[in-house]
């Protein structure tokens, strides 16, 4: 059975997690908790787990068949209007 | 392309400046420009959901865009085509609810993409076999205020800030629904799908 510590500090990790894997420079955490929360999923296979099913789901995202993507014609197109936009601006 | 590495918008207004000599002024346009086409066609296809609406959204944008770059202080000019993107999508489409992407079966695009370009790896061939059809169910059912989070940052690989400013809402809220968003599909795909080796 797991203490109340345990228990506090696996809530307070699985709070940071998708922080921890994102990095996004909106909400980098500071190295004081990135340390703690290295240190807790090194010894705590729950949150481990956690940890390892968010990895998988991102990747899993990443090349998601379903994603809409843009194709060369496309580009080629749009980057004909900046030209022609860029070229009004000299005439 | 990884948006992540961007730093966030400082804040919504852009600070003025004086108008650059035109040779200046559009070599200053493509600059900003050119590097974040490919991304802008994204999240336009991702907001209309069409491609030749997404191209019509572009360019409307693109027209926008160079007519306010006097006003563009030149810090992320991603963040800054984005808010132009969904500010031209609003006045486009007005019936649209805010902080949503196009309707899922305008967004479900089963077909493999042209000029798409990804390298998958054997574990993403694993996972794509696998996971696939799940996560296209997975996704399906949620709200679509989570399901465009998802998508911008989680498919599109754009930043929290990119993904706030691409849908009007603060990063705040960007970063909760997002939270939700994953532990919904999470949930639902289970530990058996996600980490079939671990558990």
């Amino acid at each position: 059975m797991m203490s109340l510590r345990d228990l506090v500090a696996c809530h307070w990790s699985a709070r940071r997690i998708q922080r921890y894997l994102d990095a996004d420079p909106s909400a980098i955490l500071p190295p004081q908790e990135i340390t703690r929360l290295e240190a807790h999923l090194a010894v705590c296979e729950r949150c481990s787990q956690l940890t390892a099913e968010h990895r998988a789901l991102r990747r899993a995202l990443e090349s998601w068949s379903g994603a809409v993507t843009p194709d060369e014609a496309s580009l080629t197109r749009l980057r004909s209007v900046v030209d022609e936009l860029s070229r009004q601006d000299r005439s | 392309m990884s948006g992540k590495r961007d730093e966030p918008p400082s804040g919504s207004d852009p600070v003025s400046q004086p108008s650059a000599p035109p040779d200046t002024r559009a070599e200053a346009f493509r600059e900003h420009v050119e590097p974040e086409l490919e991304v802008m066609l994204r999240v336009a296809l991702s907001l209309t959901g069409r491609r030749p609406d997404a191209e019509d959204l572009l360019q409307e944008s693109l027209v926008r865009a160079y007519k306010a770059l006097d006003r563009f202080d030149g810090r992320h000019p991603r963040a800054w085509l984005l808010t132009i993107v969904r500010h031209t999508h609003l006045n486009m489409h007005r019936r649209q609810r805010p902080g949503t992407l196009a309707d899922w079966d305008a967004l479900g695009d089963p077909r493999p993409a042209f000029g798409a370009n990804r390298q998958a790896s054997a574990e993403d061939t694993v996972l794509d076999g696998t996971l696939d059809n799940q996560l296209h169910d997975a996704i399906r059912e949620l709200s679509p205020k989570f399901r465009a989070v998802l998508i911008l940052v989680d498919v599109q690989d754009l930043s929290y800030a990119e993904a706030a400013a691409t849908l009007g809402i603060p990063v705040g809220t960007v970063m909760s629904r997002l939270s939700r968003a994953r532990d919904r599909i999470r949930r639902r795909l289970g530990v058996q799908t996600l980490t079939p080796g671990r558990s």
